[in-house]
């Protein structure tokens, strides 16, 4: 009996074999929520090119050419099928909508969840988003993606990441896999091995406890699938980048003509002859050719690629993801100037036992920083510098002959010596691995225990070396080149960090539905996070020019460092719902930090969040159908999170010496100086912040269309303040300590919406997001003030952080008449340095002077992310053609021109063309007593920064900035199915890309990229990005 | 097979698994776990059972003596008329009107603290030596003596808080407020405490710690300063409080110089410092006191540095333009005509440059040096002028040509090239250190400095930097001190002997006689031989000379500059021409103009409330009893 049961359970088995080559099959495809039948579909015998569509019925006739055959079917908005083709022949198939996202899983702290049943307010962004952007960092793809994500990148050299906040809260905490990680961890991770970033905007973050007060952003890597042959993917792209936007500068005639401008304006006369600056203005003698720097120095077209191949797939009990991506991005300089990184990612889990489940993920990276060692901090400063350092009446090589790099008045900022043959090399290189082990045992059904255990080693090395060398001037009389200056200045360093992390977390999850309504699970878990990092900087004088290695004998500095963190969470989480409809969690964390003293190391940080799907009541069904809505909840949550970055150093609450506070040199010997500590600070804790948030989640027609909205508030307390109603006078020597005394606020208000839907052929996504968030000083301990003006000027009690203080400007003086009748004081001079064209401030407290008491708010904060930001993104596929147009903007934020973007001449270098272009001006430049003509600039003066013009913060020099910037512009095609099948591709996609193309804004009459936040103008701007690319999967 | 072990096997991973959760949710300390070490902090028990330690954290304290103009901030002596910045950052120093009240304040009572403390915690340490623990303690001692000398000459009485005070949480501080000491109350305590603790400091051996002859030199200069503000502020009696907080009752001027003699005499007879002279050519030997630092028994005590350990860039911020190390900085104190033309003759006469003759036609020299031809070496041995060396290369100081019709042709570059007229070929007309127009770190009044420049290779980089020190008490200044005191009581044989002294050394072949000494010479003799060593706002304050000659007033440059009133409110410059008119007996020749630096906008005020800076209203709040200071 047995054996011919078997035989017949074989025969079963062997029966789908024995599809023919040659038969017939038909079917029809409905779709499967309506049931209607669909047309167009695309029906194809896998492995080959033999397919068909379905007619308007929705019915499809197809002859197979092989034996054992998979159809594969396929149509744009709706989940593709495969199907193994037995001895069936007739097919009747309902296709699953790819639109919506009604079944979406978020990942949460510590897990993930069901959308439908989330309380607290999240918002995602997945790998088909973050794909698009061709960003060196993760946080650079990020711009108007999430509601609540305020972005803002004001540097975009190779390798540059964007600043990120979540509702403007300040750096959030980032969680990669699991584990804690900083900004700079998650900015170079592979965008590609990406899955899904999920910033946690509100209580729904306590279970970070100690660090996620100011939100929290989620990353979950990608995890091969179960039971999916493998998938290999291959992409790439190419592409070229060129500066958004830079100021302009003048050229050597209109330099010298308004120097000479300049000089009268200032002294009455000039030593600029007219012959001179006709020389000048032809431009063809020696000695008088103008030099263009930012030509000489902006290459552009400097190219950027990505490439990136990954294997994913699972049998039954395990899966798998490895990949690896190369990426390089050069600078407009020249090839010089670079940045590369190389990651892998290796992630499997397999099932050990029927309860026993193990994973391994390893996360790599080389990530490479290079360019010429150029004297000074930022080696991108000096090239930048130049544009507006040198003047153009400058050459960079003396009698132009490239062997010999001419002594311009600024040599750093001659071109001609940064590069690796002149000045020598910089690297800066990070090896990081992080390798997370993860356990997880099913000990009952509904109970499961999770282990994990990650390993952390990241070693970063940077090199420095700049070589000396000489510049030279040129004699005509004799032909001959000489040695009029240089560097004689040979440096070398060397500085070696390494960053060791331990995490351990051990959980218990439990999950069980209790009469088929009542709906709990529990969570626990137990976490330790230890941190070790080593630095050492070593300093040497080399004697030559050659060798890399550093010798004893050479060196002068030595510098040795040790810090250790520690940080121990006990997390509780418990959710129950009632039949999906009532939602209720309460999570809770207990905090420790190595940071604070003994006594107040713990914190506790609880959070109940509930929802209410009201969709779900039966009372809402007619309304419901009538309108195809599908969910509609309402969510609160109210918690509180710690922060333990309180900018207290780890040892405070100790007293003692502090070794090596000073080097001090005792005849000749050098001594290392200890110095008191001072008070210990024993009484600090966690600022404590308190977020309430209340949502609205909403999906109509199946996931057509849907969105959230959200309003939130903030509320710290205990940030640092000193009782200062206890006057200790200063001859005590010490002050009170600083308390947890201080309160502020952040509130604000974020939409986001989602329409995804199809118009015959054509399949779009359109989603549009808002966000507002906007911080507030609360109180004080007892704020005191000397005066009115003090508490007007002053204070910070319930109002704005941020406020931009300044002049109000209400025009410019149109003649000498003009200022001699004007009776206010503006110069502090009596206006005898005031010139036709300077401005005039308003006098508010009528004082008839101008001075501090006349500063009123003109703007927001300058150096900080805007407080408004929004985006748009748009998806559009019709057939095999995808379009991709996303674009991101900002608002509630201001740029405050100074240095070089303010005052002409700066440093006796260029100044800025619209400056010099557009201004106040004698009729005659040389001839003092002619009439002056109006512009819009102020008359020039040549590097003077006391003037009144430019020695005060006005709303002359501050814009308060709005942008609408076009991010990712793509264009693609896919190949048909047909064509790849014969090759055995899956998928084969090309594409065309744009980053970056436009930006509307205010500030583009200076040439400033309106995410520029440098006063002075010259920071690296973002770039314009032209790439071509390809995805292909097999 | 399977279904035979599997309860087993369940049981045992059940067991483990409960066994990690018990570990995980009670087990393993945490306090345990979040306990870590410090790296750089030691504890007090630690340091006071150790010499080492100890002086550890006495050189910190050593490291936090003030200086108000130094060499790790040279932008300070560009505030009065002794030089001008050459760095657009320094500009405002010219420009400004008025000093601010605050200038030059301080109120630095945590350094006090940490000197009391270090005082209470030595006086009980039972593990440390007790010929280590006097001499610490007399270091310590003297630290704040010199730090409480910084206060009273910058805000006049302090309190004198002499122990490290607590405050007991009580809500009540008022116990905690000191009144103001009366000014020479302070005085006296620097004296009283430096001849109480002189003879537990070793004699010589250190110039970088406390010592005998230090201690006394602290006498020296404190007591004359005590003196001359009690018997100068009888010009300015509005510069006192009825407390005394402010002001010295002129009765006690002639204790405080007969101290200052003493100490001074003391020093003198200890037979440890001498004058440096070593070198034959005078400038040279002049430079040199500052720059030799192995065999010079000049320097009581100094501020020392080393290569390879700590430097300053006190070097690369004044280098000569065409001779710095660095692609960067230079050139950026530019002493001023002011104090160069203060440079006597040899013949003990006071004369300005001559740059024209008495009908005011242009004077025409050969060489560029030969306009300070004869005068004081030490004027060489302070700057470098037009045709000096410096480095064995010769600077290259010159404006441009200027022709016949009085025009200039010059460069807005160094080292620029242009045509003179009648040529087709371009030469240089501007030299490579300058003087142009508002061009910054580079030698735009005419002059770069000289004195604690660095010869040594390798001091003008910024890796490297200069270990030249910063000379806090010299054996010169002593016996000026000795010879202002001696004049004061008017011992002017004495006062000529102890000048003259200096005189010699500086090369002047002719003595002065007692008769020759007056107040006038007193204070040139300080001016030139002291420049930049921080004693010109002081010493000015206290013969209340300051609000004389910076008094606001727009002047031209004194005709008389050996007199101590001349007023001297802004800082001039030197232009050198060549002079250009081929066929002329003068073609080929020097010529000079005297110029201000168009940076230089305003005149010098130093106005009464100068005298004594402002005192914080944060001070003032938190302790009622302290009185403002006069004038502000």
């Amino acid at each position: 009996m047995k054996s011919s049961l078997l035989l017949l359970i074989g025969m079963l088995m062997i029966l789908p074999l024995m599809a023919q080559t040659g038969t017939t099959i038909q079917g029809t495809i409905l779709e499967e929520s309506s049931g209607e039948p669909l047309p167009g579909v695309s029906i194809l015998e896998k492995g080959t090119a033999n397919g068909t569509v379905t007619d308007l019925d929705g019915k499809f006739v197809l002859t197979l050419k092989s034996d054992n055959s998979i159809l594969r079917v396929s149509f744009i908005g709706f989940k593709s099928q495969e199907i193994s083709i037995g001895s069936q022949t007739n097919f009747d198939l309902q296709l699953l909508s790819d639109l919506g996202n009604l079944d979406e899983v978020i990942v949460v702290g510590y897990g993930v969840q069901q959308k439908e049943t989330i309380t607290g307010a999240v918002a995602t962004v997945t790998s088909r988003d973050i794909d698009k952007a061709p960003s060196a960092t993760v946080s650079g793809a990020l711009a108007g993606k999430m509601a609540g994500l305020a972005f803002r990148q004001p540097d975009g050299r190779p390798g540059a990441g964007a600043w990120l906040q979540i509702r403007n809260m300040g750096t959030p905490l980032f969680v990669i896999d699991g584990i804690q990680k900083d900004e700079g961890q998650f900015n170079n991770l592979a965008p590609g091995d990406i899955e899904s970033i999920t910033i946690l905007k509100d209580a729904s973050a306590a279970v970070y406890g100690s660090r996620a007060a100011n939100g929290v952003v989620v990353v979950k890597t990608k995890q091969g699938k179960r039971g999916e042959s493998p998938t290999i993917n291959i992409n790439g792209y190419y592409g070229w980048q060129n500066w958004s936007r830079f100021p302009e500068g003048v050229d050597a005639y209109e330099w010298m003509l308004g120097k000479a401008d300049a000089d009268i304006n200032q002294f009455g006369n000039t030593n600029i002859s007219a012959e001179e600056l006709d020389k000048w203005n032809q431009g063809t003698e020696y000695g008088y050719k103008s030099f263009s720097w930012k030509d000489f120095i902006i290459q552009g077209n400097a190219p950027q690629s990505n490439f990136n191949a990954s294997v994913s797939g699972g049998s039954e009990r395990t899966n798998y993801y490895l990949s690896v991506t190369r990426f390089d991005q050069k600078s407009v300089f020249s090839d010089e100037f670079e940045f590369n990184r190389t990651n892998v990612q290796s992630n499997i889990t397999t099932d050990i036992t029927d309860k026993l489940t193990v994973g391994m993920q390893i996360n790599g990276r080389i990530e490479n920083r290079e360019n010429p060692g150029v004297p000074g901090g930022d080696d991108y400063w000096q090239p930048r510098f130049a544009l507006f350092r040198n003047r153009p009446t400058e050459r960079p090589y003396a009698n132009d002959n490239p062997d010999y790099p001419a002594n311009i008045n600024n040599i750093e900022t001659n071109w001609a010596l940064l590069n690796y043959d002149r000045t020598g090399f910089y690297e800066n290189k990070w090896q990081v691995l992080q390798t997370n082990f993860t356990a997880e045992y099913e000990i009952l059904p509904d109970l499961k225990a999770k282990g994990l255990y990650s390993y952390y080693l990241a070693d970063n090395i940077f090199n420095t070396f700049e070589y000396t060398y000489d510049v030279f001037g040129y004699n005509p009389e004799t032909d001959e080149y000489f040695r009029s200056g240089g560097n004689d200045n040979p440096y070398r360093d060397r500085g070696q960090t390494k960053i060791m992390e331990n995490v351990w977390q051990l959980s218990l999850n439990y999950k069980k539905t209790f009469n088929e309504k009542h709906n709990i699970s529990a969570f626990f878990l137990n976490e330790r996070i230890e941190r070790t990092r080593l630095f050492n900087f070593v300093h040497a004088v080399p004697t030559n020019n050659f060798l890399d290695i550093i010798k004893f004998a050479d060196t002068d500095t030595y510098n040795d460092e040790r810090q250790e963190e520690a940080r121990i969470g006990y997390v509780g989480r418990v959710n129950y719902d009632y039949a999906g409809k009532y939602l209720l969690e309460l999570a809770g964390r207990a905090d420790a930090s190595w940071k604070f003293s003994p006594d107040n190391r713990w914190g506790f940080f609880p959070s109940v969040s509930a929802g209410w799907r009201i969709s779900e009541e039966s009372f809402m069904y007619s309304f419901t159908t009538n309108v195809d809505l599908d969910e509609l909840k309402i969510r609160a949550s109210y918690g509180q999170l710690g922060d333990d970055n309180i900018g207290i150093g780890p040892f405070d609450y100790l007293s003692g010496y502090r070794y090596g506070a000073s080097t001090v040199i005792v005849d000749g010997e050098n001594v290392q100086g200890s110095s008191n500590t001072g008070q210990p600070i024993d009484n600090l804790s966690w600022y404590v912040a308190t977020i309430a948030d209340v949502g609205l989640d909403f999906s109509f027609g199946s996931g057509r269309i849907t969105g959230a909205v959200d309003y939130f508030h903030r509320k710290r307390t205990g940030l640092r303040g000193v009782r200062n109603d206890i006057f200790l006078p200063q001859e005590l020597g010490y002050g009170l300590t600083d308390e947890n005394l201080n309160t502020d606020s952040n509130s604000g208000a974020e939409i986001a919406v989602n329409w995804n839907g199809k118009a015959g052929d054509l399949v779009f996504r359109i989603g549009a997001n808002a966000s507002y968030a906007r911080s507030k000083f609360v109180k004080s301990y007892n704020p005191t003030f000397s005066s009115s003006w003090d508490q007007y000027r002053n204070s910070r009690e319930d109002r704005y952080n941020g406020i931009f203080w300044g002049y109000e400007v209400t025009g410019q003086f149109e003649s000498f008449e003009a200022i001699n009748e004007h009776s206010v004081n503006i110069d502090g001079q009596g206006n005898k340095t005031l010139l036709p064209g300077d401005l005039i401030y308003k006098d508010v407290n009528n004082d008839g002077k101008i001075d501090g008491y006349d500063e009123r708010p003109i703007g927001y904060q300058s150096g900080a992310l805007p407080s408004m930001n929004f985006g748009l993104n748009f998806n559009f596929q019709y057939k095999g053609f995808d379009l991709t147009a996303d674009f991101s903007g900002g608002g509630m934020y201001s740029y405050n021109r100074n240095w070089e973007m303010r005052r002409p001449y700066q440093n006796g270098g260029n100044l800025l063309a619209s400056m010099y272009d557009d201004r106040y001006h004698r009729a005659d430049i040389l001839d003092i007593n002619s009439e002056w003509i109006a512009g819009k600039n102020p008359p020039l003066r040549f590097n003077t920064g006391g003037h009144s013009n430019y020695n005060k913060n006005s709303t002359w020099w501050l814009t308060n900035v709005k942008y609408l910037r076009m991010r990712t512009l793509e264009v693609g095609y896919t190949l048909p199915e047909k064509l790849l099948s014969r090759w055995n591709m899956e998928r084969a996609r090309i594409f065309v890309s744009s980053y970056n193309l436009f930006a509307l804004d205010n500030v583009h009459q200076f040439g400033i990229d309106p995410e520029v936040a440098d006063e002075n103008g010259l920071q690296y701007p973002q770039n314009k990005v032209v790439n071509v690319g390809f995805n292909v999967s097999f | 097979m399977c279904h035979s072990n599997k309860p087993e096997r369940t049981m045992k991973n059940l067991k483990y698994i409960y066994l990690v959760i018990f570990l995980a949710f009670t087990g393993c300390s945490n306090d345990e776990f979040l306990n870590r070490e410090p790296t750089d902090i030691l504890g007090g028990d630690q340091v006071w059972a150790n010499d080492d330690l100890v002086f550890s954290v006495m050189a910190d304290l050593y490291n936090r003596l003030p200086d108000y103009q130094g060499l790790e901030n040279w932008w300070e002596y560009a505030s009065f008329d002794e030089t001008f910045a050459s760095n657009a950052g320094d500009y405002w120093r010219h420009q400004n009107q008025e000093y601010g009240y605050g200038d030059w304040g301080m109120w630095d009572y945590g350094l006090i603290r940490d000197l009391n403390l270090f005082i209470q915690k030595c006086e009980v340490a039972t593990e440390i030596s007790t010929e280590s623990k006097t001499r610490f303690l007399a270091e310590a001692k003297f630290i704040r003596a010199m730090v409480y000398f910084e206060h009273v000459k910058r805000m006049g009485g302090v309190p004198l808080i002499l122990e490290p005070l607590e405050y007991d949480y009580s809500g009540d501080p008022t116990y905690l407020q000191y009144p103001r000491a009366k000014e020479h109350e302070v005085y006296d305590f620097v004296i009283a405490e430096m001849e109480a603790v002189k003879d537990d400091l070793p004699n010589g051996s250190t110039r970088s710690r406390a010592t005998k002859g230090a201690a006394l030199a602290l006498i020296s200069r404190a007591a004359l300063y005590a003196g001359s503000i009690a018997n100068y502020g009888q010009l300015t009696p509005e510069v006192s409080l009825p407390g005394g907080e402010v002001g010295i009752p002129a009765a006690m001027a002639a204790g405080y110089y007969a101290a200052a003699l003493k100490a001074s005499e003391e020093v003198i007879a200890l037979g440890t410092y001498e004058l440096y002279d070593q070198d034959p050519n005078k400038s040279e030997n002049y430079s040199n006191i500052f720059l030799n630092k192995s065999s010079n028994n000049e320097i009581i005590m100094a501020k020392d540095f080393l290569v390879q350990g700590r430097t300053h860039g006190f070097t690369i911020d004044n280098i000569p333009r065409s001779l710095r190390e660095e692609n960067t900085s230079g050139g950026k104190m530019n002493p001023s005509l002011n104090l160069i033309q203060s440079y006597e003759l040899l013949d003990n006469t006071f004369a300005e440059l001559p740059t024209m003759d008495a009908s005011g036609n242009p004077l025409y020299y050969d060489d560029p040096m030969d306009i300070f031809a004869g005068r004081d070496p030490r004027l060489l041995g302070t700057v470098i002028v037009p045709g000096s060396s410096f480095r064995g290369k010769e600077v290259d100081i010159w404006a441009g040509y200027k022709l016949e019709d009085g025009s200039v042709i010059s460069s807005g570059q160094l080292g620029g090239q242009a045509q003179l007229p009648g040529s087709d070929t371009s030469v240089q007309v501007v030299g490579f250190d300058g003087p142009i127009d508002q061009l910054e770190w580079s030698a735009q009044n005419g002059f770069y400095l000289r004195k604690y420049v660095d010869t040594s290779v390798g001091s003008g980089q910024r890796g490297t930097g200069s270990a030249v020190w910063l000379v806090r008490f010299r054996y010169a200044e002593i016996l000026l001190n000795a010879a202002e005191a001696a004049y004061e009581l008017d011992q002017l044989e004495k006062a000529a002997e102890y000048m003259n002294q200096v005189r010699r050394r500086a090369g002047f072949p002719i003595d002065l006689t007692p008769g020759e000494i007056d107040f006038d010479r007193i204070v040139h003799e300080r001016k030139v031989e002291l420049a930049f060593e921080n004693h010109i706002l002081w010493d000015k304050k206290r013969w209340r000379l300051a609000h004389r000659i910076w008094n606001g007033v727009t002047t031209d440059l004194t005709n008389n500059p050996g007199n101590a009133l001349a007023v001297s409110t802004r800082v001039f410059g030197l232009k050198p021409f060549k002079y250009y008119e081929p066929g002329s007996p003068n073609n080929g020749k020097w010529l000079f103009e005297e110029f201000v630096p168009a940076p230089v906008f305003n005149a010098h005020r130093f106005r009464l409330g100068n005298y004594y800076s402002w005192i914080g209203d944060n001070v003032r709040n938190n302790n009622p009893k302290i009185v403002r200071n006069p004038n502000q």
